[in-house]
């Protein structure tokens, strides 16, 4: 097992070398740079060439990607080119932000897409099942961005019950923030009515973002449960008058979690991708709207770390998925 | 059925939460007046739900603010975008500011009173006796000095963030227009400039002028480019009616009133939150859903969303800005722009009044020369400028003087920016095929060209690489030099690039009007430039568009600024 977790950051290392490259060239290759971002109307020639030589834009591209790769292997990622931050700590203040969402995202996933997919498994041809099946093809299509304005505008403003953006409400709670998990923050600062309000505001933009994971939760979790409830042991356990419910946790889910697990964990590090698209709509200050805005501005220094630094996590979270195979199923070895 | 209960118990417990709700927001939520007065307390009180736009201020309550962009640095002198501006011209002042609503009116601020004339080199400011800074430094002419210093030797990584100090003084070090400055008492700065300016007093007007705490600057080495963190830390430094207590790079920034404010009273609100939402379509739900109380540079076609609307005020902010149509003659072979006629008959043809109506939301004004209505200089400028009236006939029959029928028509390429919005240029697609059609109608063959705004359009228009194309401007400071001087002002000799205009005789009028500083013969002398502009039609003015700012109707004293440059010092809730 440690051989295996070895050999897998060993290969990180490629990995990353070849995606610093990519991530270099796909910045260089969009239309402009941050110098007109930052000059706007003023933007004449002449402007233009004094603000890239003060940027470093004017060398070559290769002096610019060897000067980049050395700050980078010394740990240095790098300062954005419009503000001037530091992009690890730009990074590393808003990651709690796009954790706290994602999380959310996920739970809400899970919760609703297991017992679904298993009652709509053992209803099995049933209208409810059908329905089931059309509503998580709805779920896989819908655009994030659409659901995500419709959400808003039918529990934010139609019937308001719900926060239609931000974190917390900042009128009523002023909570100093410590770990960027506001959540976490509002119980640090003794306030449980905070806490609460965290949580309402983390529900639409979770329902926008755990949707696509949801659906596809629910149709492994179906077509798993069906492939089980099939098998001659569950057939056995009903024969042996266990409680239905025993049936279910004990020999079916248990049996059938396998690929959901694998699925969880892909749809984990797709969620990043997701929560560009979320944090813009529900001003969620994460990576992603972060992200989002450096691409719009041409900011390459937060492009380019940015992307890099996400990248590392989604291959770290799947490296886990791969681990804790072998811990449910321990016919699976990894040598 | 255990998997069923789970499911059922998630959806209970996301109810349970938006239920909870109920309590959390009702304290943002703008008609409070509703409530059923407190018992005990009815006749000798006035009514809230009476406040409306009366009443004396109160003191109290958070106003959380939606602005349209994140700011882009923390240290004032290192910004030039309104964003920036907003923020830190709460808690950061300059020696002089404009008088709330005017453009051209100064007052002083943490000057008493000053002395100097346009035409003249020396300027001496008395200053407001017993201010401190928010980190508890007393402000004196020391201070001033400092700062002034601190600019003029501004490292070169510092230089592209310091446009401004760039722009007014003319450069940095010992090459610039500053002579001196000296601190000649404890409580007056005397500056000396090399050349007189006439727009030096309104230059350190703007918010990059801003004086900042000296022992701040030196805690946080403000002055090493590499180690600097007054820009990106949150800095107790200034001056301003409200301190900045925490920043959140694109989430929000919260302000607390300063107690020990040296004004005549003390900011209103107990804490200004300001939340950067981009989208204006998010912004205008954000107020609606009443998670802010008011947000900058509504959409115009969502003006009626909250115009006259129960709950929501419009404060309109009449323009500063002109947008325009670029023309450039010598930007293709043979160019039917090349003459004066065909360009005449391009001004004839736009109908700008509809452009208003349309997509400005009736917020607006036609714009017959480039200075707006709100400048002190529209009269003197603007006398006797040659105007181009909306005249489809009149425009065919320049065509046809020219030598263009039906059968030779003037053809022209004509761009458009796309991923951009501007305050005066709301819809530059929807703009574009509008003005493409009033320019068909009279006979031109349009071929459309679009390209992305930040990366591709700004440089090419500055490259002249557009017959015709879409941009605007919004002014700096009053001045008509900061208008025609900027877009017009030759450069050893070079025609500016944006137009390729070679007007006859404009580069001696700009010349003689840079030089005029006594405000009579300077506005009389700006004038003539302007007759050559805009009787060569160097280029077409087109709209002035005006800006609003939404709020719910608990948010009293909000007076907008045609520039932008807006204190919360003077605004209240009423209700609270």
């Amino acid at each position: 097992m440690a051989k295996f977790i070895i050999r897998r950051l060993l290969l990180l290392i490629p990995i990353l070398l070849g995606l610093t490259l990519l991530i270099f060239v796909f910045t260089r290759l969009l239309p402009g740079d941050p110098a007109t971002t930052i000059l706007g109307e003023r933007a004449t020639p002449e402007n233009l060439a004094l603000v890239r030589e003060s940027l470093g834009l004017d060398r070559p591209l290769h002096e610019q990607y060897f000067q980049y790769m050395g700050g980078l292997l010394q740990g240095d990622l790098g300062r954005s080119f419009i503000t001037n931050q530091d992009v690890v700590n730009d990074f590393l203040q808003r990651f709690p932000a796009t954790i706290e969402l994602s999380v959310a995202a996920i739970i809400f996933a899970i919760a609703a897409g297991i017992p679904l997919g298993v009652y709509t498994a053992k209803r099995r041809g049933t209208w409810v099942d059908a329905s089931g099946t059309v509503l998580s093809l709805i779920g896989i299509s819908i655009p994030i961005f659409f659901l995500g304005l419709m959400l808003k505008w039918i529990f934010a403003i139609q019937f308001p019950i719900l926060p239609d953006s931000g974190r917390i409400d900042l009128v009523d709670y002023f909570i100093p923030r410590v770990t960027n998990f506001m959540t976490v923050d509002a119980l640090l600062a003794g306030e449980p009515g905070g806490f609460i309000d965290a949580l309402r505001h983390l529900v639409l933009p979770a329902l926008a973002l755990g949707t696509i994971p949801l659906a596809i939760i629910m149709r492994i979790t179906r077509a798993s449960v069906i492939d089980v409830l099939n098998e001659d042991y569950v057939r056995t356990a009903h024969a042996k008058g266990l409680r239905e419910s025993t049936v279910d946790g004990r020999h079916i889910l248990r049996n059938a979690l396998l690929p959901v697990v694998t699925v969880i964990g892909l749809q984990t590090g797709l969620l990043l991708g997701g929560a560009i698209l979320t944090e813009t709509i529900f001003s969620w200050g994460g990576v992603g709207r972060w992200i989002y805005d450096a691409v719009r501005t041409r900011d390459y220094q937060i492009i380019q770390s940015g992307v890099l630094m996400l990248a590392l996590i989604f291959v770290l979270v799947n490296l886990v998925v791969d681990i804790s195979y072998a811990f449910l199923n321990p016919r699976i070895r990894h040598s | 059925m255990p998997n069923w209960r789970w499911f059922s118990v998630f959806t209970v417990l996301i109810l349970v939460l938006a239920a909870c709700g109920d309590a959390g927001t009702s304290a943002s939520a703008p008609d409070e007046s509703d409530d059923p007065p407190a018992s005990g307390s009815d006749a000798s009180e006035p009514p809230a739900s009476d406040g409306g736009t009366s009443g004396e201020p109160q003191t109290g309550g958070t106003l959380v603010f939606g602005a349209a962009g994140e700011i882009s640095s923390l240290d004032p002198s290192l910004t030039s975008d309104g964003e920036s501006f907003r923020l830190l011209q709460q808690v950061y002042e300059p020696l002089v500011d404009l008088v709330p609503g005017t453009v051209d009116e100064l007052e002083g601020v943490l000057a008493e009173s000053w002395t100097g004339e346009p035409d003249g080199t020396e300027y001496v400011f008395t200053l407001k006796e017993g201010v401190a800074f928010h980190d508890g430094e007393p402000f004196n002419a020391e201070a001033v000095k400092i700062n002034f210093d601190r600019w003029q030797n501004f490292a070169t990584e510092f230089h592209d963030g310091a446009y401004y100090y760039d722009a007014v003084m003319g450069g940095f070090g010992a090459e610039n227009n500053i002579e001196s400055v000296e601190a000649t008492g404890d409580l007056e700065v005397t500056i000396t400039l090399k050349e007189p300016s006439p727009t030096f007093l309104y230059g350190i007007a703007l918010t990059p002028f801003s004086i900042v705490s000296p022992a701040a600057l030196e805690a946080t080495n403000a002055d090493d480019p590499a180690a600097s963190t007054f820009g990106t830390e949150v800095v107790q430094a200034g001056t301003g009616p409200f301190v900045l207590d925490e920043w959140i790079s694109q989430d929000s920034a919260t302000l607390s009133r300063n107690d020990e404010y040296h004004g005549e009273h003390t900011a209103y609100l107990d804490r200004l939150i300001i939340r950067p939402i981009p989208d204006p379509a998010a912004r205008l739900q954000a107020l609606e859903g009443g998670s802010l109380q008011g947000f900058d540079l509504i959409n115009p076609t969502d003006r009626p969303a909250v115009d006259g609307v129960e709950g929501f005020q419009l404060i309109n902010r009449e323009s500063y800005n002109t947008f325009y149509l670029g023309i450039n003659p010598t930007a293709t072979e043979d160019s039917p722009l090349q003459e004066q006629a065909v360009r005449q008959a391009v001004a004839h043809a736009i109908d700008r009044d509809a452009l208003i109506e349309a997509f400005y939301g009736g917020g607006g004004s036609a714009a017959d020369f480039f200075l707006p209505p709100t400048s002190g200089w529209f009269d003197s400028v603007g006398a006797d400028v040659p105007t181009y009236e909306f005249d489809p006939d009149g425009a065919r029959e320049l065509l046809e003087g020219a030598g263009f029928g039906e059968d030779n028509p003037p053809t022209v390429n004509f761009w458009f920016p796309t991923e951009v919005t501007r305050p005066y240029m709301p819809d530059p697609s929807g703009l574009h095929q509008a003005i493409t059609t009033m320019l068909e109608d009279v006979g031109f063959v349009v071929e459309a060209g679009s390209a992305i705004w930040g990366t591709e359009y700004l440089p090419a228009s500055a490259a002249s690489s557009y017959d015709m194309f879409f941009l605007g401007w919004t002014g700096d400071y009053d001045d008509p030099s900061n208008w025609y001087g900027v877009h017009f002002g030759f450069s050893q000799g070079e025609a500016p690039g944006r137009f390729s205009c070679e007007a006859e005789g404009l580069e001696e009028a700009e010349a003689a009007a840079d030089a005029v500083l006594e405000e009579g013969a300077r506005g009389e002398a700006w004038n003539e430039v302007a007759k050559i502009v805009h009787e060569e039609v160097c280029f077409v003015t087109l709209v002035h568009g005006d800006t609003g700012v939404a709020l719910t109707d608990a948010v009293q004293g909000y007076v907008a600024n045609p520039t932008g440059s807006e204190s919360f010092l003077d605004i209240w809730l009423s209700g609270e």
